[in-house]
């Protein structure tokens, strides 16, 4: 007789892990979070593991910032938030922004009220970018992912997280040409083509481009598509890891409404096919089934980043519009992390005015060993200027070239 | 509502919704083909469809209806919108100027990605809210006289003039079909991507084809 596992005191909502092991994740990422640099350069890895398996509900509020960096970017910037918010908003932006306000997410009772924290939180975060980055402006797309952030966050930690979403992990996605999207639309098809093969041969067949479904899944990260709980996991993923995930979740959506011969042979024309993938049973779709489903796509970093530049090659000359620039998209949270130690240890490091010194000469020092670096990839700073050098975190995998390679 | 597989339709039309974002599109589609109006209707991000089939004389044609964003930034990503669309249905808001004042530039928009023979209606919408009307009738409709397009002030609100709006575009893309259907001898030119497409249809064979203008 086998003996069963001690399932906890409370039982547990239908979907959802029980009740201590929420509570036990909770205290690792109160203890991950309070020490969130050491986390980040030294065990990301289990930062990665714990976003796969979903941020506890009670502590996205406390993580997200953390994980896109939206953090340090308020305590770098202060006062920002505060002057973009009282700053007037260019008449036309306000009223394209105005007229979304009620139609971002109408049913839900945090955005019903125009007077209500909901809307107005939404006007206040949509306006600050306009004038954050004017030459941006608005897009619409921005209401969802806003307002998401808005359900767990003040509105300032909502716009910086916001920013970084923009910017950071998916730039020229929201700008005036979106031109990131259309790259990633043809990204998108070739990985197609490459893991699911019929399902591709399908969609040529009934002339479903990519352009057709994945806007909006990509530029609301889900949010219009999903239930509103798978939609969290993503996110949770989708911040620590970066636009991979959006990737992975495209592809198993592709595979669940169209994997089988029966499926596809019920989809014999253009309009069933976009049916389809519109009318996944919501059982299929909840968390743990599907996110455990995304985390094992056969797509790595690498495999993406190969795959941007192959499309990026293809991409006719005569398109109206900036080329896009997938190098300055982040892969996730340690590559953010990176970056913005990188960027505060330049700011720290300034050359100073030169000085006359008239000293002595010093002692020779003694030469400075080599780190080892055989078969090792770096991700964090790879030495300090004086003392042994420090090691980054190893990787376990190979295949994630990250996209700094930081060496001093 | 109209997409069930087993109805019998001896047509599909594609028709387009355009124009600029918030003047109702969203909600004519959805008055149009569900009967259904709603204040709080999301934004469109993607792009939507809806279908309804109706009888025109003695042949049932399967309107298939796109929608999509209207806010300018979305024209680079929705060229594929227009591909094999044979009517589109140019909306303004007839309460701000500035959704009527940028029809040409839709117009432009519409006969750069569409077949030049494309259907077009001028629609002035929310006609209910005729307190605040701010482009008169006379006007709107002389333009799209002067550039060859049907012209009707509807309401998807209280639905006036809605049903009419799109019969009128369908029974227009019908009369050129028969039409061209007498003249060529090449009856049943296929669309792209058409999954319908294939063998001709002998005489009184019902058959779902896309049609091409």
């Amino acid at each position: 007789m086998g003996k069963r596992k001690f399932q906890g005191m409370c039982a547990s909502r239908p979907g959802q892990p029980p009740a201590d092991l929420i509570r036990q994740r909770e205290m690792k990422w109160v203890e991950m979070t309070s020490h969130w640099e050491k986390t980040m350069s030294r065990r990301y890895k289990k930062v990665k593991m714990q976003c796969r398996k979903g941020i506890p509900s009670a502590l996205r509020a406390r993580c997200w910032p953390l994980l896109c960096g939206a953090q340090m970017c308020q305590k770098n910037n202060p006062s920002t938030y505060q002057e973009l918010a009282v700053a007037p908003g260019d008449p036309q932006w306000m009223e394209t922004i105005g007229r979304d306000l009620h139609r971002q997410f109408p049913l839900h009772e945090m955005f019903v009220s125009p007077q209500g924290h909901g809307q107005r939180g939404l006007l206040q975060v949509l306006k600050a970018y306009t004038l954050y980055r004017p030459e941006q402006g608005y897009c619409q797309a921005q209401g969802p992912v806003a307002a998401v952030l808005l359900m767990h966050l003040p509105p300032e930690e909502a716009f910086w997280c916001l920013v970084q979403i923009c910017e950071v992990y998916l730039p020229g996605y929201y700008g005036p040409h979106m031109e990131a999207v259309q790259l990633d639309a043809e990204v998108f098809m070739a990985l197609l083509r490459r893991l699911l093969p019929r399902v591709h041969k399908h969609l040529q067949q009934v002339g479903v481009g990519p352009l057709l479904y994945l806007p909006e899944w990509f530029l609301c990260l889900f949010t219009r598509s999903l239930p509103f709980p798978t939609v969290l996991r993503i996110w949770d993923a989708f911040l620590s890891e970066g636009a991979k995930v959006l990737f992975r979740v495209g592809l198993t959506l592709m595979r669940l409404a169209l994997g089988t011969v029966e499926q596809r042979t019920a989809c014999p024309g253009l309009l069933e096919t976009l049916g389809a993938l519109r009318a996944i049973p919501p059982s299929q779709l909840q968390e743990e089934t599907f996110m455990s489903q995304v985390h094992s796509v056969a797509l790595s970093e690498r495999d993406l980043q190969r795959e941007v530049r192959i499309q990026l090659a293809h991409l006719p000359k005569s398109s109206p519009g900036p080329a896009p620039l997938p190098q300055a998209r982040l892969p996730g949270a340690q590559a953010i992390f990176e970056s913005q130690q990188l960027a505060r240890v330049r700011e720290s490091t300034k050359p100073e005015i030169p000085r006359i010194v008239v000293q002595p000469p010093e002692e020779p020092r003694p030469p400075r060993r080599k780190p080892q670096t055989r078969g090792k990839t770096f991700h964090g700073l790879l030495t300090r200027s004086r003392g042994p050098p420090i090691e980054g975190p190893s990787r376990s995998h190979r295949g994630s070239a990250s996209f700094l390679d930081t060496r001093f | 509502m109209g997409n069930g597989k087993d109805e019998d339709y001896n047509f599909v039309f594609k028709v387009v919704l355009i124009g600029e974002s918030g003047v109702g599109k969203t909600n004519l589609l959805s008055r149009f083909t569900r009967n259904e109006f709603s204040h709080d209707s999301r934004t469109t991000i993607g792009v939507e469809f809806s279908t309804r089939t109706v009888m025109l004389g003695t042949a049932a044609v399967k309107a298939q209806i796109w929608d999509t964003a209207g806010l300018e930034r979305y024209r680079a990503i929705t060229s594929a919108y227009y591909r094999g669309a044979v009517g589109a249905l140019l909306v303004f808001d007839l309460t701000k100027h500035q959704t009527y004042a940028v029809v040409e530039r839709w117009l432009k928009e519409l006969y750069d990605h569409a077949e030049a023979t494309i259907v077009v209606m001028l629609v002035g919408n929310k006609s209910d809210l005729s307190q605040a009307r701010e482009v008169p009738t006379e006007e709107a409709c002389m333009f799209a006289e002067n550039n060859g397009l049907l012209f009707l002030e509807t309401s998807a609100l209280d639905s006036t003039n809605v049903e009419l709006a799109f019969q009128t575009v369908l029974k227009e893309i019908f009369a050129k079909v028969s039409k061209q259907r007498q003249n060529s001898t090449l009856a049943n030119a296929i669309t792209l991507g058409s999954a319908e497409a294939g063998q001709d249809s002998g005489p009184g064979e019902k058959r779902a084809c896309c049609i091409n203008l």
